[in-house]
This record gives structure tokens, C-alpha cells and sequence, in this order.
């Protein structure tokens, strides 16, 4: 009984910490945990600012951010800024799309000491 | 799907059958390059922003040779209100032949980057720099003090920024600038014919939006498509404010080369008039966000700032070193473009497009057609 109400405290301390709004990126690390990509809206040209859940319940450390699009060879000309919200959470600013078209989102997140990468498709008209 | 509306104004008008050519989703995409004109919004960084005084005598200075050194030039001399805001030489001419086309001031309130380098992240800064640049203005911080403080314009320089015996030879000079600043961002393109069919488009107004040229619409389909034109030239200025190398050799002479953006970060990263400096009066510092962040890469060497196509018909010769005459020539190098030239670790957007003459007419047409002129 005891166990049962410990395990129950960390799933909702989990599930209250990994925010699952937006879409899931993708990785192709197995069993990786899962994480979500939560934006508004992208303006054309102009700054944005996203936020990153990391549904894990180790230890996430640092997570680096980065775009490109595949197609035309470039990524951004900023590098954008990374803030850690607690729980996982992680709020990205002064992300910049300055064309139209497919575009990727990258993530590297340290997880448990280890580098995580996913990316998301996101197209911009 | 493609609309293919004909428009109810030929029994009206007996006029020759009118249709809107575009697919719904290049009615979507067209709609992007609106509305038009852009809402005002004051300058943070410039505490004269908007003040009707420093508006007024910002245009004052701007046609005055009172900020040359010598008294040779004005601001007017190269950016001349009667071409708008430019000449038609192919590089500007200052106390030398300067490196590149003299661009025009319009549309230039609330950019994130100022010049074909980018060397300036603000438009007080972009003021400020030709006035002491040797080649251009030459004056100094203390001689332009000297020059305010004798010019007919120092009551009302003195109304807005205080006594100028009290002020730094430094701080005359970025108020001078932020008094340009303030005149330069009301420079505004007119509205024109393709805002009229814009905003027909939104309205979903398709008799009046009929009334614009198929050849421009053909012309816009190109633009928007297969001339991948759109990438860099989008919203509602016709750009991205963004840096790219166009094919257009940077080579200046035998042994020097304009190195653009690499050149222009350089400059930049080492001003003290940026939005991340002392000189801006904003103590929140929008917008500094970009000058921290910018990358630095060497791709930049020989990139220049995409240029607005908003009133671009009246701005000719083209291109960052004026190279190429007028609009059916830039369509021309775009459509059999070197790529040899492009940076080859560089983006891969422009290829050889090889359009055919009527393909050329019509983009022409289009671009024509974001100009006044074309009324």
C-alpha cells in the first residue's frame, strides 16, 4: 500500500511537470521520453518564442535549440535564447524564421547525462 | 483550385473580360504583403520619436549642407526627395565613388537591420554614421557641434534637446541623428495598385480586383512560385530584412572585394550606437535582442540586405553596386544566374530559372505595379 501511494506521487508529479500541448516531437533514440513542442503562431521574418516539455522523470539537464531548412542548406541567423522553467519545461525565445517553407526544429536535451535529439516539422507560409 | 472569376464588370463597362488568376492559395499568399500602409509605432530607443519639432527639424538638417563638414552636400544630395530618396547613379557619389547603390529611406521605421550591410541596428545610427563617415559627411563630433551651434538651427535643436553648450560633442551628434531619425521614419511609400487588388482579394471583392493587369497577376504567380522570389522578398515591405548572397559579383577592383554582411557585423559588434548601447534611450532595450544573438558565419562575406520592392520602379539602377540598369535586367540575371558565383558552403535557393520572354514581361509587370507610378 505504501509503495502503491509513493509510485502514484511520482506519476503526478511527472504528469504535472510534462506539459503534452502542442506536438510531439520525434527521435530516433529508443524508449527516448517524450517531448512537446507548444507555439502559437510563427510570424514570417519576425521573433517567436516556443516552449519545450520534456516528459521524463530523470534528471533533465541542458537543452540546446536550433532550426534549419533542409532544402535551401541554412539554419537561423540568431541563436536563440533557452530558459529553463522548472519541471522539464523549457521556454525558448528569440527564435527566427526568415523564409518561407519547410523548416526543422531541433532539440538536444541532456537527459540522465545522456544528449536526446528530436525535431519537429514545421512548415511556414 | 483555382478561382478563374470573371468579373461582372464587363456588362458594367463593356470592358475587356477581367479574371483573377490566382489559385486560393496564392490569394492566401498575397494577402501576406498587407496591409498597407503599415501602422506608426514609435521608436523606443529615440526619445524624439514622433515629436513634431524634432520631425521638422530633422527634414530641416536632412536638406541642408549644414551637416558636411565643408559645406558641400546634404543628406538631400544622395537621397534625393524628388528620386525617392535616391539617385540614379550606379554608386553613390560622396567627397569619392563610394562602394554601392545609394538606397532609398522609405519604409525604413521599425527595421531590425539599416544598410546593405547591416552595420547598423537602428535608424538613429543609421543616421548618425554617414555624418562622420570621412568619405561621405566628415564631420567630427566637435566640428558638427560647432556647425549646430552657428546654423539657424539652434533654437529649435536647443528647444528639443537642451543647451547645446551643456552637451558632449558626442551627444550632439546622436542627438542630430535622432532628430533625422525622427523625419526619416514618416517616410512612407505610397499606396499603389497592387495594394488596391490586395486588399480587394480580403475583401473577396473580385470585380474590383479583376480591375489589376493579368499580366501583373501572371507576373505575381511567378513571383510567388516558380521565381521562389518570395523567400527573401515577403510581408508587407516586399522583404525579409535579411542578408543573401544574389549572384552579384563583390569584387570592388582587382585586389579588394565588399565583404557585405561580414563586413557589416564586424562594423556593428563594435559600435557603441547599437540598441544594446548606452545611447539608446530605452531602458528595456527592445529589440537589442537581435545585436546580442546575430550569428556570425562565413557565409555572410559577400551577402547584402534583401532590398523593399515597395516603390522599386522608381529606384533604379539595382542591386547593392547598381549594376544593373533597370528591372527587366534583374529579372534577366536572376533567370540565367550564375551560380558558379553563390557561395558554395552558402544557402542553395537561387538557381537558373530561364524564363522565357513573356515570363520576363510579366514580372516586370507585376513589379511595376508596387510603384505610384503605375497609377
Amino acid at each position: 500500500m505504501i509503495r502503491s501511494a509513493v509510485w502514484f506521487m511520482i506519476w503526478s508529479s511527472t504528469a504535472f511537470a510534462c506539459d503534452e500541448i502542442g506536438q510531439r516531437m520525434t527521435s530516433e533514440v529508443q524508449n527516448a521520453p517524450e517531448v512537446y513542442l507548444s507555439v502559437d503562431e510563427i510570424p514570417l521574418a519576425e521573433p517567436f518564442s516556443v516552449l519545450v516539455s520534456i516528459c521524463s522523470e530523470t534528471t533533465v539537464g541542458q537543452m540546446r535549440v536550433d532550426a534549419i531548412m533542409p532544402a535551401h542548406r541554412h539554419g537561423m541567423n540568431y541563436t536563440p535564447k533557452v530558459s529553463a522553467l522548472g519541471g522539464g519545461a523549457f521556454r525558448v525565445d528569440d527564435m527566427l524564421f526568415h523564409m518561407p517553407g519547410l523548416w526543422e526544429l531541433q532539440v538536444d536535451v541532456d537527459i540522465n547525462g545522456q544528449s536526446v535529439f528530436y525535431s519537429s516539422k514545421i512548415t511556414l507560409k | 483550385m483555382k478561382l478563374w472569376f470573371t468579373a461582372a464588370l464587363i456588362a458594367l463597362t463593356g470592358a475587356v473580360r477581367a479574371e483573377v488568376l490566382l489559385s486560393a492559395d496564392e490569394i492566401e499568399q498575397t494577402l501576406s504583403f498587407g496591409p498597407w500602409s503599415p501602422s506608426f509605432h514609435s521608436d523606443p530607443s529615440n526619445r524624439v520619436s514622433n515629436n513634431a519639432r524634432a520631425i521638422a527639424l530633422g527634414e530641416a538638417l536632412f536638406n541642408d549642407p549644414v551637416l558636411s563638414s565643408d559645406g558641400a552636400f546634404s543628406c538631400a544630395s544622395c537621397h534625393d526627395p524628388e528620386q525617392a530618396f535616391t539617385t540614379p547613379e550606379a554608386r553613390a557619389l560622396g567627397r569619392v565613388l563610394l562602394d554601392r547603390n545609394t538606397p532609398s529611406l522609405r519604409n525604413l521605421a521599425g527595421l531590425r537591420w539599416y544598410g546593405w550591410g547591416g552595420k547598423s541596428d537602428n535608424l538613429w545610427a543609421a543616421s548618425l554614421h554617414p555624418i562622420i563617415e570621412e568619405q561621405e559627411m566628415a564631420h567630427s563630433p566637435e566640428s558638427l557641434k560647432t556647425a549646430i551651434s552657428e546654423s539657424a538651427y539652434i533654437d529649435d535643436f536647443e528647444a528639443i534637446f537642451g543647451v547645446i553648450q551643456n552637451q558632449d560633442p558626442e551627444l550632439v551628434l546622436v542627438n542630430t541623428a535622432k532628430a533625422l531619425s525622427a523625419y526619416l521614419e514618416t517616410l512612407v511609400a505610397d499606396r499603389t495598385q497592387f495594394d488596391d487588388f490586395r486588399d480587394a482579394l480580403e475583401r473577396r471583392d473580385f470585380p474590383a480586383a479583376a480591375y489589376y493587369p493579368e499580366a501583373a497577376q501572371r507576373g505575381l504567380q511567378l513571383f510567388l512560385g516558380r521565381g521562389n522570389c518570395v523567400f527573401c522578398h515577403n510581408g508587407p515591405r516586399f522583404s525579409n530584412n535579411e542578408f543573401h548572397d544574389a549572384g552579384v559579383p563583390y569584387f570592388l577592383n582587382e585586389t579588394e572585394v565588399d565583404e557585405g554582411r561580414f563586413g557589416g557585423l564586424n562594423f556593428l559588434l563594435s559600435s557603441p550606437y547599437t540598441l544594446d548601447g548606452d545611447w539608446n534611450d530605452d531602458p528595456d532595450k527592445h529589440g537589442a535582442w537581435a545585436v546580442r544573438n546575430v550569428r556570425r558565419s562565413h557565409a555572410d562575406f559577400g551577402t547584402f540586405r534583401t532590398p523593399s520592392l515597395r516603390g522599386v520602379a522608381e529606384t533604379a539602377p539595382y542591386m547593392h553596386d547598381g549594376s544593373l540598369r533597370d528591372l527587366n535586367g534583374v529579372i534577366r540575371h536572376y533567370s540565367k544566374i550564375n551560380t558558379d558565383r553563390l557561395h558554395t558552403d552558402g544557402e542553395a535557393i537561387l538557381l537558373q530559372l530561364n524564363l522565357s520572354e513573356q515570363e520576363i514581361a510579366d514580372l516586370v509587370a507585376f513589379l511595376m505595379t508596387l510603384s505610384k507610378a503605375s497609377y
